[in-house]
């Protein structure tokens, strides 16, 4: 199938972008990489009558130190994240996790904000970005305002954001000298995860991070909690599906699913404790 | 010489640069757009069918339904479906169009202006459903009482079947010491071709109603056209432009008489625009048949010494709701399910049964995959049993030459399969110990833990028929002009013929194998392929038949042409058509006949790892040992054992196309997997016998599908020999072995 007609815009600068999906309302909405908007409109899941081309405002392309953090602009894509210097020394997870998602090509073209933005529970970033404790911030008509990503997914594709808030930066803590690991299980090579988890461990403190788990990423602060509590590596992994609820699919079942996380998780703790 | 060098395609830069022409990219400017609009009812009579609506809608140009068609009736080897489900036709089509047997039925051809007008339109048909009960699987046909083709006479579903009874079975059970009990089930597969379905149609200056499209046979697409719109042949014109990929996927038609009849329907009416019609990835995967799924229930005898003293086998292929080429595939599945050895005393029975399911149809190795799935798990199996090497099992019963077949025929002369054995397991190494991998793919992101990695190997054997089988009428037409001046020197050739190029290479090899029998440089050739309307009839691309029937009839038109050449004619022009040996229908009791008249063979040893705590596996290396008789191209060759081979990874691994109450629900490659670069065997080594064929062309056997044929059951035994369980059931989807690890524990 084709998508819809629809109409198109370009935005030169955030202050534009917003004020653009401001003026066209509701069935307006922003074009970053396309990797997941237009698959959606090619099936007719979305027919946005206007599409805000955010994707040359390089402003908002960059992975700068930002002293406790790094901080990463939401149009830098996913090759460019995967080759960081800045994040392979302090957040080397992000830069692997990015390396995983898709395809070459899907890598240059995809970026990470809209990938957050997108809040598909399957996405490789969303959990990460969750496991580390990730801050993003969004530019309103009203100025702009910081969300944990803790607080940031709301339900499958639904995230806190509003339609006419744009995500422009992505904070992650720096973690030097964490051990960390990201494991993703795809039936084909390149492919979506069936099940991944995104784990870093340092001095007793863990964070897990599960995709394709639940509606939403999935914080599995049950196994770092169990981890906390001098639980063994093995132990704490059978906790991995505490807090998701994952559905059945073409690819998998329920329990497959929960097979797996487990299996991941005990994998990802190992490598991230060695 | 020629023949025997890997000469550089002459498609190869124009397929490289995007410039070759497939059957979308002629479409003429101010063609008219055509949907093919299907029922979406895998069962359902019509009650109300109104396409006023959808006929006035603007931009609109015709609507054909039913009524619209001379002989309402479709079929390769049988008549059993309507060209147009619909309320009514002419009456001069005995099967009973009012019904939708299949999702993919068609309902109406729509012409437009514009692709917008015509899916305006699409929505703008009104058709009423009575819904009747959806017929999902065999076991369904099998047990329940609604009949999808009452119409044939039958108090069944199953509606062909073939019998083998061979020597004594009492007695070759008595004999046995051990006995080998399966069953085993098999999976669709999707061709998945790289070109979806697309055509352009118009008459002709000639007044010839003319189809361009991706088939796989000109004359027997111009066959069926010519039937439903009751013309005479010579009136109907079909060409292959460059073909996206086949695999037997585009032995049936899809396009062609809808096209056909639109452009015949609207010249009638002073509308002479061409029509074009694409379709998507998901009408193709929807609107094309698959391999056939469906079941088979084996024993298999032997001595302690290994010797087979029986083979029974009980078959069912779920045909879909037309037979399609189901007959004859059957026929080969019945064929192979005892497999490539000496099996004195047999009962086989074997049965098509039409389901409201995807169609099956044809696809490389047409049968002879699942029959190898079933026979070559059976004499694994029956070999741990014994206590015996697999290949030692294998060699102590193979067919070679003189032996008799199951359908109690002498084996044609040149029987390789020994050979081919000793040379795959020479070249995997299969005397030495397994040695190690490094863990899985690099592009796979996944490195396994690696106390979860086991690792194990398999060997699969199998022949396979070259040419159409059991008497089904089989022969192929070349034309060959020699140009010059009055002297000796032959100064050009051309060569006609109508094979199709799927993109195998054909043309290529023909072209060779023309220069080498005239006896000039290649260059000189230059041929004209697959038209109607200056080819003969080539008969299919299909069966490995192509390069042997082709180069028979290339020898003789080059003979034929060079005794003119020598009488003085200027151009000499020799027409030829070469008729192979005669084969045989079956005994309808015992299956007795000459069935074939040539085969290939070949030989596969896989090595794998298995992930034992996700199921994830991976083919780390395949042998793969063919006797091809003559490599006319080399390069060709390896092109088609290493396509076949990854083509027969998916099947075996991946590939899971999900048929509900009817309907498949994963019509695209995003769900449908396909393996990728980081999916397929890291290592896949070709190893090409030059044995020759006696009746082949320079010795040439057919060889394209053989490769395929052993992968699955390669695939299988590994996983065993790795993890100690049998699979009786694939793709060996990651879920489906954990499952099975979990099971046996
Ligand atoms: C073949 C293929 C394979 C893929 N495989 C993977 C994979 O393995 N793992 C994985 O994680 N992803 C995968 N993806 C998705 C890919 O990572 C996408 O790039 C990403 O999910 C979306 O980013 P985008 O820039 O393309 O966003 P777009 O498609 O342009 O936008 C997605 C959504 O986010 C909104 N949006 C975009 N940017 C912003 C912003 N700055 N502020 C607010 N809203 C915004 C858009 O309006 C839209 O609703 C794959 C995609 C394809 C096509």
């Amino acid at each position: 199938m084709i998508p819809a007609a629809f109409d198109y815009v370009r935005a030169g600068s955030a202050e534009e972008a917003v004020e653009l999906i401001g003026q066209h309302g509701e069935e307006a909405k922003f074009l970053a990489g396309g990797h997941s908007l237009l698959p959606l409109m090619r099936l007719r899941l979305a027919q946005p009558s206007v599409l805000v081309d955010i994707g040359r405002i390089s402003d908002l392309s960059y992975i700068r130190d930002a002293g406790d953090h790094v901080a990463i602009g939401a149009l830098t894509r996913h090759s460019e994240i995967e080759h960081s210097d800045v994040l392979a020394q302090h957040v080397p997870l992000l830069a692997h996790a990015a390396s995983q998602v898709g395809d070459p090509q899907v890598r240059h073209r995809g970026t990470i904000g809209g990938s957050l933005a997108h809040a598909d529970p399957a996405s490789d970033l969303p959990a990460t970005t969750l496991a580390l404790g990730a801050t993003y911030v969004a530019q309103g008509p009203g100025g702009t305002r910081e969300i944990a990503a803790a607080d940031f997914f709301e339900s499958f594709l639904m995230s806190t954001l509003a339609a006419d808030e744009l995500l422009t930066e992505i904070r992650v803590p720096k973690m030097d000298g964490a051990g960390w690991s990201f494991q993703k299980f795809n039936r084909r090579a390149q492919d979506w995860a069936i099940v991944g988890v995104a784990a870093w461990r340092r001095n007793g403190a863990a964070g897990v991070g599960l995709v394709n788990m639940a509606s939403t990423p999935v914080l599995a602060t049950s196994v770092a909690s169990a981890l906390a509590g001098g639980a063994s590596i093995a132990d704490a992994a059978e906790q991995a599906a505490a807090e998701a609820d994952p559905t059945a699919d073409l690819n998998a079942s329920v329990e497959y699913r929960i097979h797996l996380a487990k299996v991941l998780t005990r994998r990802a703790l190992e490598a991230a404790s060695a | 010489m020629t023949v025997g060098r890997s000469e550089l395609r002459r498609d190869a830069p124009d397929k490289v640069t995007g410039a070759a022409r497939y059957p979308a990219d002629g479409f003429p400017a101010g063609a008219l757009v055509a949907r093919l609009v299907f029922s979406d009812q895998p069962h359902a009579r019509v009650v109300a069918l109104d396409i006023e609506r959808a006929r006035t809608s603007p931009g609109v140009v015709a609507v054909f339904t039913s009524a619209d068609v001379p002989v309402n009736e479709y079929g390769l080897t049988l008549f059993d479906q309507p060209v147009f489900v619909g309320l009514e036709h002419t009456g001069r089509s005995p099967i009973p169009c009012d019904v939708s047997r299949w999702e993919a039925d068609n309902i109406a051809f729509v012409v437009a202006e514009s692709i917008e007008a015509a899916d305006r339109a699409v929505a703008l048909i009104d058709v009423e459903w009575e819904p009747l009960p959806v017929v999902a699987d065999i076991d369904a046909a099998l047990a329940g009482s609604t009949l999808i083709h009452p119409e044939n006479g039958r108090d069944s579903n199953v509606y062909h079947s073939y019998k083998v009874c061979k020597g004594d079975i009492e007695a070759g059970w008595a004999a046995a010491d051990v006995v080998i009990e399966g069953t085993y089930e098999f999976p669709y597969q999707e061709h998945a071709y790289l070109q979806p379905e697309a055509a352009v149609s118009y008459v002709d200056d000639a007044g010839r109603v003319t189809v361009e499209v991706a088939g796989q046979w000109t004359h027997e697409d111009q066959e069926q056209i010519a039937h439903a719109l009751d013309l005479p042949r010579d009136d109907v014109r079909v060409i292959y432009p460059a073909i996206g990929g086949a695999f037997g996927g585009r032995e049936d038609t899809t396009l062609q008489i809808v096209m056909a009849l639109a452009s015949w329907r609207l010249a009638a009416r002073g509308e002479r625009r061409p029509v074009t019609c694409r379709w998507s990835r998901e009408e193709s995967i929807v609107g094309h048949h698959k391999r056939h799924r469906g079941r088979v229930v084996a024993r298999l005898g032997a001595t302690h010494d290994g010797t087979i003293t029986a083979v029974e086998a009980d078959g069912w292929l779920d045909a879909g709701g037309y037979n399609y080429t189901t007959n004859k595939v059957l026929g080969n599945l019945h064929l192979g399910v005892a497999g490539c050895y000496e099996v004195p005393n047999a009962r086989i029975d074997s049965h098509a049964v039409y389901t409201n399911a995807a169609i099956g149809g044809a696809f490389r190795g047409f049968g002879g995959p699942q029959a190898a799935f079933v026979a070559e798990s059976q004499m694994t199996k029956l070999a741990l049993a014994l206590g015996l090497d697999p290949v030692e099992l294998r060699r102590r019963n193979v067919l070679r030459d003189g032996s008799i077949g199951i359908t109690q025929a002498v084996m044609p002369d040149g029987c390789t399969l020994p050979e081919v054995i000793e040379a795959c397991v020479e070249r995997a190494g299969l005397d030495e110990p397994l040695g190690d991998a490094p863990a899985f793919s690099p592009v796979a992101s996944l490195a396994p833990a690696e106390e979860a990695v086991r690792r194990g190997r398999g060997f699969a054997c199998a022949f396979k028929n070259v040419g159409f089988s059991f008497g089904f009428p089989e022969r192929c037409e070349a034309e060959i002009h020699l140009h010059g001046d009055d002297d000796d020197e032959i100064a050009r050739v051309e060569l006609f013929h109508g094979g199709a190029d799927v993109g195998q290479g054909a043309h290529q090899v023909f072209v060779q194998m023309a220069a080498e029998a005239v006896g000039v440089p290649v260059e000189r050739v230059h041929g004209q392929f697959s038209d109607t309307a200056t080819s003969g009839d080539s008969g299919s691309a299909s069966a490995s038949r192509l390069t042997w029937m082709a180069g028979n009839s290339i020898l003789g038109a080059a003979e034929e042409a060079e005794k003119r050449w020598r009488d003085g004619d200027r151009p000499a022009v020799g027409r030829f058509r070469y008729t192979p040996p005669p084969t045989e229908e079956m005994d309808p009791e015992t299956g007795a006949c000459v069935p074939n008249f040539s085969y290939g063979y070949v030989a596969q040893a896989v090595e794998i790892s298995v992930d034992v705590e996700t199921g994830h596996v991976v083919v780390d290396r395949v042998t793969s040992a063919h006797d091809v008789g003559r490599a006319i191209n080399p390069a060709l060759v390896i092109g088609q054992i290493e396509g076949a081979v990854v083509q027969a990874h998916g099947y075996a691994l991946s590939e899971d196309l999900q048929v509900r109450d009817g309907r498949i629900l994963n019509p695209r490659l995003s769900t449908y997997l396909i393996p990728g670069i980081g999916d397929i065997p890291r290592r896949i080594e070709a190893v090409v016998l030059e044995l020759a064929d006696p009746l082949g062309p320079w010795g040439a056997r057919g060889m394209a599908e053989m490769p395929f044929i052993t992968y699955a059951p390669a695939v299988v035994a590994a996983v065993h020999d790795a993890t100690g369980v049998w699979f009786d059931e694939f793709p060996l989807t990651p879920s489906r072995v954990l499952a099975g690890l979990r099971a046996a524990r």
